[in-house]
């Protein structure tokens, strides 16, 4: 990754949308970058700690999004250029102190960067993190490609320090993941002093205290934060990065934002629409700038919204042609109101070509359909579809197996309040379909907190929370202090996988190394929960027979909050990549296969990819491969056809 | 540096395959060899949650004009690259046309639902009688097993990235692909993936 | 019998709360356990037909086939099933005086079938702490360890199973009525499997009114006293209506009345009090706590005791028709109140599948009579 500090003339590289955002905070000179690992934000602060050494940039992946912003903000407060990333989700844990940060304003220029994830490719929900500068009243930037991406972070910068408040830029999966050319420019001298100055009188936006607000006096802060996003909405009128291209008058106007311009240019091309539909692409899209608005609304009839994931252009362009109806005349407007465009999922070119066709009546056939109906029956026939499941020797697929194992055995309908992770795939047949509710990071435990102190109304079933170690950190131990508290006897299961595994492995406050591979301090997991009072036990997941008892021995307990530590390093770590342990063989004389006595637990139900069925045999076979020898799959063969040998 | 003109513009590339098969090194690879010539590249990828074991595409559209969206539009793939051959029907059913060249693995990797005895996986010589002549062509090639006789098996996506190069359809050669690898691997790296590259090169020459 | 598979027997018994845990479908397979005393599957087998389902005594029993399996006769309904003799019976000289219940009569005769080698391991019910656990004997003196009656229903065919699956050929089993009857399905090889030898040498039936919810019960102990503390647990025989409990330093007593709010559902649809499907079937003897009544039914069975008297392992005396009168009457009720309640919650010759219970409305007649 060394070449994204390339520095000389002429210099262009295919970047990855994060990757472009971290060229342009180091055009801009931003010296402290925090974040959470998030999908699809991660390479951001993967891509600054491999330069932060020679760029004299301070990396943390914080112990949560809200920890994020709040170090980001600090440096902003000691006159520094920070940057605070992560995914949608993550502004939602970060909007309270966001919430007084927009207030209290900033000093050095500082970034929020949101990666929304449309369509939910890595995500369970399909967050819009938009709304929140509307909400949270901050200005809102969405670049349309890579080099915007790159060139509007310095213009960003320069517009956070002028106004003195957080500027907010937002991107998507099919920005951050996607690539494309970028020129680089110069990168700045990197000897930077921080000081944070407080002495000034209290609302002095320089040098007083940063405070929020004064209570029961909104109008001095409030006030002056609604004067910012005006000043920030004059410079909106004039940006460069706001950008149309068509014809002067066109039949149809696209008004559009992020990546969706692209679709929506390429969308014009392919229907050959280029003299009648034009395409404003706004970079500005909070405050909106009205002036420029109207002035385009004007030259037309009718107005084409293309956005993800919320209709939230949609919705203020319209206040902005309602308040501006008696000069400019009354619009149509498409979107996501009209049926045009879905309301649900991400866009795609075919999405606004099929908005195009349908509103220009022109016909749009890509192939003939002859070749559709035959190649579609061909996927049918020979692409299966392709599941989502644990890795081979992943720790959870035996974690899960014990917790299903125990559930059942105490047989009074217990179960499991599931979490965000790796193992947030336990709702599925991957995981047994264990966990019964998925919500946000750390609901596991406080949805479990609540189910716990329900016996007085007639509710006797057990409860089991489950969280990785990151997790853990983020969001759970609040949830778990309340149990502890309150008495709520619910067994919380933390899967401890030593890393944050879903998003690409990486640290967090229990790891050993921070996110540069230095030595930091590893907070002691068990001794926490247990200084926090809870009732804590160890086991090996790869033991399945222990941790099953040790579980159904916590079940049974009415004692008050449980942890069970089930721990065990991720298959992909670099410590369970090195030589194999075990070699695994299946006796095939032995194998029951499909027969009653059996019947395939160890394909049909346990499902290790490591794990084939041979459907002419009819016996199970290892996949060499495939498997990491993890030694459990032996411990589920009730005919002991499974052999595990030690390799020396 | 100005490029040469293409077949079509912009040129759509697809490299498909499954979680973990190295195909987001195989388009960056690609897309930074043919920046280099002075196209203007986008590469759009799908990954995270679908490396666990799901299929993967990166969509490459390469152009002389304009910046292009990273998703290319149905049906308007010209060449699709596939590291594994039920991925090649699929993405050839969604982005195919009669005219794309399609290069595929042969080496099957078979899904959670094959391997636990629920669904399917026809044999691939099925597979290559079933799509004769549905596109302009369709080209097999035993990739993984070029690949484990260099000594690792996850180098076929590097024998497919070759075979590419070898069909011509977008100009590079080994030297720029050479400069590309320098830009992402260790220096005792480039010479295996060197070999790799010409055996793939080779094979759709020959 | 139509067999179906485990999914239908989770459905039918064990969602229905009608399993009586008899262990007959415990060890055969990887899905059934038991765990203090319920028995679950922990994941879902989703085979058409399975030996579970076929052992199950709870669902889909076809008492008429059985008998004519067994004993070559029709089922009649009649009170105490098909027999040969019926005795007054205690432990012989051979039997040093032990703990045993009442007149030792199981223990001797299971002492005797492995002392002689008729049997090469006994399958009995031992325990751990209040909990009832199956277990196999293969020294003879080993026997008397697991002498004591236990209240609550135990998985002792597990241990059997087990057993099976390990290559024992000639088993003796001392069995509830509940679990002879899967014994009587198991050995009727009901999944027609070809290579089928019958594993058991001698079935030892125990007369039954009802069992104990383990669960219910020990939570019942629990909230009155300290569970380790517990030596003994005893229901003496009628005119008695306690249950006794003796602990380190004191003897606790509870009305049955209220002990019998822990017996399982499945009790209630059991229409077998003496073990009808047993080589032979022992209880306690009304009135002579230090006796046992002994029923012998079949040829193996008969010939088991002939020699177990001839021996010296056990006495035999006759039983006074008072005696057989009553216990007539009390296995005729049992009978009655099961046909009743099966009838009235339609598991009667009910749905393929769901039934507890398929009889002639002929034999349903006679016993309600």
């Amino acid at each position: 990754m060394s070449f994204l500090i390339d520095e000389g003339k002429n210099i262009q590289h295919v970047l990855m949308g994060n990757e472009a955002i971290v060229r342009g905070a180091l055009e801009a000179g931003v010296n402290v970058a925090t974040g959470y690992p998030g999908t699809p934000s991660s390479e951001v602060i993967e891509a600054f700690s491999k330069v932060a050494r020679k760029r004299n940039v301070y990396v943390e992946w914080s112990t949560n999004e809200k920890v994020a912003t709040e170090v980001a903000a600090a440096a902003s407060f000691a006159g520094l250029r920070s940057l605070c990333v992560m995914k949608q989700n993550g502004v939602n844990v970060a909007s309270d102190f966001l919430l007084h940060l927009a207030s209290s304003g900033t000093r050095g220029g500082m970034l929020l960067v949101t990666c929304d994830d449309p369509g939910a490719l890595s995500s369970v929900n399909e967050g819009e993190s938009r709304l929140f500068a509307r909400l949270l009243e901050m200005p809102l930037l969405e670049p349309g490609d890579f080099q915007e991406t790159k060139d509007i972070i310095r213009w960003a910068y320069d517009l956070s320090e002028k106004i003195g408040i957080i500027v907010m830029l937002r991107s998507v999966t099919r920005l951050s993941h996607a690539s494309g050319n970028v020129r680089f420019g110069p990168l700045p001298e990197t000897a930077a002093r921080a000081k944070f100055t407080y002495d000034g009188p209290l609302l002095d936006p320089v040098t007083g205290p940063m405070i929020s607000m004064i209570p029961a006096r909104p109008e001095p802060t409030h006030g002056r934060q609604q004067e910012k996003l005006k000043l920030a909405k004059e410079m909106f009128e004039t940006c460069r990065f706001n950008t149309y291209t068509g014809p002067p008058e066109p039949e149809l106007l696209i008004v559009t934002s992020s990546i969706c311009s692209l679709y929506s240019r390429e969308a014009v091309d392919v229907l050959g629409l280029g003299q009648r539909v034009g395409v404003l692409k706004l970079a500005t899209t909070w405050p909106l700038p009205n002036k420029l608005l109207t002035k385009h609304l004007a030259s037309t009839k009718k107005v084409l919204f293309v956005e993800e994931v919320a209709p939230t252009l949609e919705d203020h362009v319209k206040v902005i042609a309602a308040e501006s109806m008696s000069e400019i005349g009354a619009k149509t407007f498409y979107g996501k109101k009209s049926g045009h465009v879905p309301s649900v999922g991400e866009l795609n070119p075919d999405i606004v070509i099929a908005a195009l066709s349908r509103l220009f009546d022109v016909p749009y056939q890509p192939v003939p359909p002859a070749f559709s109906e035959k190649v579609k029956g061909l996927a049918e026939r020979y692409a299966p579809v392709r599941g989502i499941m644990f890795c081979p020797g992943c720790p959870h697929r035996a974690s899960f197996w014990s917790i299903t194992s125990a559930l059942q055995l105490d047989a009074r309908q217990g179960f499991v309040c599931g979490d965000i992770g790796c193992y947030a795939l336990a709702a599925f047949p991957t995981g047994f379909s264990t966990n019964k509710t998925l919500h946000s990071m750390g609901s596991g435990s406080g949805l479990a907190s609540g189910f716990g102190k329900l016996k007085q109304f007639g509710m006797d079933q057990p409860v089991v929370a489950v969280c990785g170690d990151s997790t853990f950190f983020h969001a759970a131990m609040p949830a778990l202090a309340n149990a502890i508290h309150h008495r709520s006897p619910f067994t919380l299961v933390l899967l401890d996988n030593r890393g944050t595994a879903m998003t690409g492995f990486q640290p967090h406050p229990g790891s050993p190394t921070d996110v540069l591979g230095d030595p930091a301090p590893a907070l002691d997991m068990e001794k926490i929960c247990v200084a926090m009072g809870a009732k804590v036990v160890v086991s090996d997941p790869f033991d399945l027979e222990k941790t099953r008892k040790k579980l159904n021995r916590l079940l049974e307990s009415t004692e008050g909050a449980k942890v069970l530590i089930l721990r065990q390093a991720c298959a992909l770590s670099p410590e369970r990549r090195a030589k194999k342990k075990y070699e695994i063989t299946v006796d095939e004389d032995r194998c029951r296969g499909e027969n009653c006595g059996c019947n395939r637990i160890c394909t049909r139900i346990f499902g290790c990819p490591g794990l084939i069925w041979d459907r002419e045999k009819k016996v199970s076979r290892i996949d060499d491969i495939i498997c990491t020898a993890c030694g459990v799959c032996p411990d589920i063969c009730p005919a002991g056809a499974i052999i595990k040998k030690e390799v020396s | 540096m100005s490029a040469a003109p293409l077949a079509k513009d912009p040129y759509n590339i697809i490299i498909t395959g499954v979680g973990g098969q190295g195909n987001v090194l195989a388009s960056r690879l690609l897309g930074g060899m043919l920046a280099s010539k002075g196209y203007l590249i986008t590469i759009g990828e799908t990954f995270g949650v679908t490396q666990r074991g799901g299929s993967v595409m990166s969509h490459v559209r390469v152009s002389c004009k304009a910046v292009a969206s990273p998703q290319i539009p149905r049906g308007m793939a010209d060449v699709i690259v596939s590291l594994e051959p039920a991925e090649a029907v699929r993405v050839m059913a969604a982005y195919g046309n009669p005219d794309t060249v399609i290069l595929s693995n042969t080496q099957p990797i078979h899904p959670p639902g094959v391997i636990k005895g629920e669904l399917d996986y026809p044999p691939v010589d099925e597979i290559k009688e079933a799509v004769k002549g549905i596109v302009r062509s369709f080209i097999f090639l035993d990739a993984t097993e070029r690949a484990r006789s260099l000594g690792n098996p996850i180098l076929a996506n590097i024998v497919m990235l070759g075979a590419l190069g070898g069909l011509a359809v977008v100009p590079f050669d080994r030297d720029d692909f050479k400069q590309a690898l320098a830009l992402r691997m260790e220096p005792g790296q480039v010479p295996i993936n060197l070999l790799a590259f010409d055996q793939g090169y080779g094979m759709v020459k020959a | 019998m139509k067999v179906f598979g485990a999914g239908k027997l989770v459905d039918s018994v064990i969602s229905a709360g009608l399993c009586c845990g008899c262990g007959a479908c415990i060890n055969l397979c990887p899905y059934f356990h038991s765990y203090r005393g319920k028995t679950a599957a922990i994941f879902p087998c989703n085979l058409e037909t399975g030996r579970c389902f076929a052992y199950c005594p709870k669902v889909e029993l076809d008492p008429d086939a059985l008998s004519r399996f067994l004993f070559k006769q029709p089922y009649d309904g009649s009170p105490l099933g098909a027999f040969r003799s019926i005795h007054v019976s205690r432990a012989g000289a051979k039997v040093k005086k032990r703990a045993f219940q009442s007149g030792g009569t199981v223990s001797a005769i299971m002492y005797f079938a492995l002392r002689s080698k008729r049997i090469g391991g006994a399958v009995l019910t031992g325990k751990q702490g209040l909990l009832p656990v199956p277990s196999l004997v293969t020294r003879p003196a080993d026997v008397f360890r697991q002498s004591l009656s236990k209240y609550a229903a135990a998985p002792t065919l597990a241990a059997l199973n087990k057993a099976v699956a390990e290559g024992y050929g000639n088993l003796g089993v001392v069995a509830t009525p509940c679990q002879s009857t899967a014994i009587a399905q198991m050995r009727s090889n009901p999944m027609n499997d070809p290579a089928f030898k019958d594993p058991t040498a001698l079935v030892v039936g125990l007369f039954c009114t009802w069992a104990l919810d383990f669960r219910r019960f020990e939570a019942f102990l629990a909230e009155r006293m300290s569970l380790p503390d517990i030596v003994k647990v005893d229901i003496p025989p009628p005119p008695a209506s306690v249950l006794e409990v003796y602990l380190k330093e004191v003897k606790r007593e509870f009305p049955l009345d209220v002990i019998r709010a822990f017996v399982p559902e499945a009790c209630g649809y059991c229409p077998d009090m003496t073990a009808e499907f047993a080589d032979v079937s022992v209880g306690v003897l009304e009135g002579r706590p230090e006796m046992n009544t002994l029923i012998v039914r079949t040829e193996r069975g008969e010939e088991m005791v002939r020699e177990a008297r001839r021996l010296g392992y056990l006495e035999l005396d006759e039983l006074p028709d008072e005696n057989r009168d009553h216990l007539m009457w009390a296995a005729a009720n049992k009978k009655k109140r099961c046909i009743l309640r099966c009838r009235e919650a339609g598991r009667l010759n009910g749905e393929e599948g769901k039934a507890c219970l398929r009889l002639s409305a002929e034999t349903t007649e006679r016993i309600l009579k």
